[in-house]
């Protein structure tokens, strides 16, 4: 479904990915992880063409997707929760549903409210809050609204950035039960964590990221098992 | 008691400051939307006036007609602004684009006096000049007209901006930029939008301002636009309800200044004022509310 081959980025002089490539199929977990630094944010945003690639090729539903502007690659069903949230802050948790909508423009008055509607079985908290600003919510619960806006245009694939980053335990359980549940509702995922063993948990397949290239590939299961991501990321 | 003067004062002040207050609405959307200063809005007011202008003299007395067509004439030159100073500015240090529109504004202030020549040209009674006394205010027709106008432009779009999903798009674009290209936001057509609403808004008050003071001509923008500044100040720049507000008292204040000065005076007094509440209350009218990073 989202092949991405070679990707080159550079910030000036600094090497941030130095030819990365992987591929997601329908319907996977798919999860990168890898120590700060290593690129993992620096490639959703060049998926999403939020910064200049160096070369390299992304191609989406059998499409080339690697110079087409931002907000047409999100029409296209590629949602990107990306990291820290990016809630809009004076928007009410309405209004920041209401703009997960514009990715999508299939979608009828109907559908919408009823995805509002999953949304809020979903997050019974978001529904509660709903005429409150988002920048008022705590951090879980904006990361949920960051979610389930990203939900709302009904997406093919997610990537999420980071969802855990900065949240409590518990709410870092939450989080990946509903990647799980957003899964089984036929969603593809790609997830980026620096919770490895969470990650590789839940995930069909890991890609293991250091200094910008990709050092390690296999299922959820045998990176876990594997000696030197025990060392590195599972602090065994 | 107050004397009658000081009532027709009070009016004039109050019509005068709905104009501001428009003016510095579409100041406020601006800086806003773009997030960026712009210093041609003086020139849009301008070009706003001259539009209705000549539409006035070629096909009649139609305040309709020429709310129109300054409302479509600034908001074509606020697309030209757009193109010019804003698109290949986006991303890099703000005082690039503040430089253009500064270049920008000096252009057009020049085109105008080739194509419209140098000289005021007159406006004169567009609408007809009938009073109407309710008790001891008196409020000429002119005035009713420009404040429901104001009332109007503004209440329309307060609802655009607060019912739509245009609107939502214009303010998350406000928010934050990358997080609304994420949710499939044309971001560069919203800012354009949203740069030329605040145009559009600035064209009908220069039209306002044209019928107002029955005369127009190519510099006219200059104090205004560095009023707007002040009122948008007045209401911490971004914040357009409060922005207005800063419109509305900055002309209140000027024009009780003259009336117990004169009215040469009358710039001394709003940019006076200004300085007086930036002193003691440097966010303007705004009180920042403590919003979780």
């Amino acid at each position: 479904m989202l092949t991405v081959e070679n990707l080159v980025v550079n910030y000036g002089y600094i090497n941030a990915l130095r030819g990365i490539s992987f591929e997601v199929r329908q319907g996977e977990i798919i999860t990168l992880i890898g120590a700060n630094g290593a690129g993992k944010t620096t490639t959703l945003m060049s998926i999403s063409n939020l910064i200049k690639k160096e070369s390299g090729s992304i191609t989406f539903k059998d499409q080339d997707i690697t110079k087409t502007p931002s907000h047409k690659i999100v029409k296209m069903g590629m949602c990107h929760v990306p990291e820290g949230r990016k809630i809009f802050p004076e928007l009410t948790v309405y209004e920041n549903m209401i703009a997960g909508t514009f990715g999508n423009k299939a979608l009828s008055k109907d559908r919408i409210n009823g995805l509002l509607e999953e949304q809020f079985q979903l997050f019974p908290r978001l529904k509660e809050r709903r005429n409150q600003a988002g920048g008022t919510l705590s951090g879980g619960e904006q990361q949920m609204l960051a979610i389930s806006r990203g939900l709302m245009m009904d997406p093919d694939i997610m990537m999420l950035d980071e969802p855990s980053l900065g949240l409590a335990p518990i709410v870092v359980e939450e989080i990946f039960e509903l990647i799980l549940k957003i899964r089984g509702n036929g969603k593809t995922i790609l997830l980026i964590e620096q919770n490895a063993s969470m990650a590789l948990s839940i995930a069909d397949r890991g890609y293991v990221l250091e200094n910008g290239l990709v050092t390690l590939a296999g299922s959820g299961q045998e990176l876990l098992r594997n000696e030197n991501v025990k060392k590195a990321y599972l602090g065994a | 008691m107050l004397s009658q003067y000081m009532i027709n004062q009070l009016v004039n002040g109050l019509c005068q400051g709905f104009i501001y207050a428009l003016i510095a609405l579409g100041f406020a959307v601006i800086v806003g939307i773009v997030g960026l200063a712009t210093f041609t809005h003086g020139e849009i007011i301008m070009i706003g006036a001259y539009a209705s202008y000549y539409i006035f003299s070629a096909c009649g007395n139609n305040l309709f007609l020429g709310l129109f067509a300054s409302f479509c004439a600034s908001w074509l030159v606020g697309i030209l602004v757009y193109k010019l100073c804003y698109e290949q500015f986006l991303n890099v240090p703000e005082h690039i684009s503040l430089i253009c529109t500064i270049g920008f504004s000096m252009l057009l202030k020049n085109l105008a006096q080739i194509f419209f020549g140098t000289e005021k040209k007159p406006m004169l009674d567009i609408i007809d000049n009938r009073i109407y006394s309710l008790g001891p205010v008196e409020i000429s027709k002119v005035q009713i007209v420009i404040m429901v106008t104001v009332l109007a432009l503004s209440a329309l779009m307060m609802m655009i901006f607060n019912w739509t999903k245009w609107g939502v798009a214009l303010r998350s674009v406000s928010q934050n930029r990358e997080a609304a290209a994420l949710v499939g936001i044309n971001v560069k057509q919203t800012i354009m939008v949203g740069n030329c609403i605040g145009c559009a808004m600035a064209g009908v008050a220069g039209m306002l301002i044209g019928i107002y003071y029955q005369a127009i001509y190519p510099t006219m923008g200059a104090t205004l636009s560095m009023k707007a500044f002040a009122a948008a100040t007045l209401g911490g720049l971004t914040s357009v309800p409060l922005s207005a507000l800063g419109g509305g008292i900055l002309g209140l204040i000027e024009n009780l200044g003259i009336s117990i000065s004169s009215a040469s005076f009358r710039d001394v007094f709003s940019f006076g004022f200004l300085i007086i509440i930036l002193i003691f209350k440097p966010t303007g009218f705004v009180k920042r509310k403590g919003v979780r990073p």
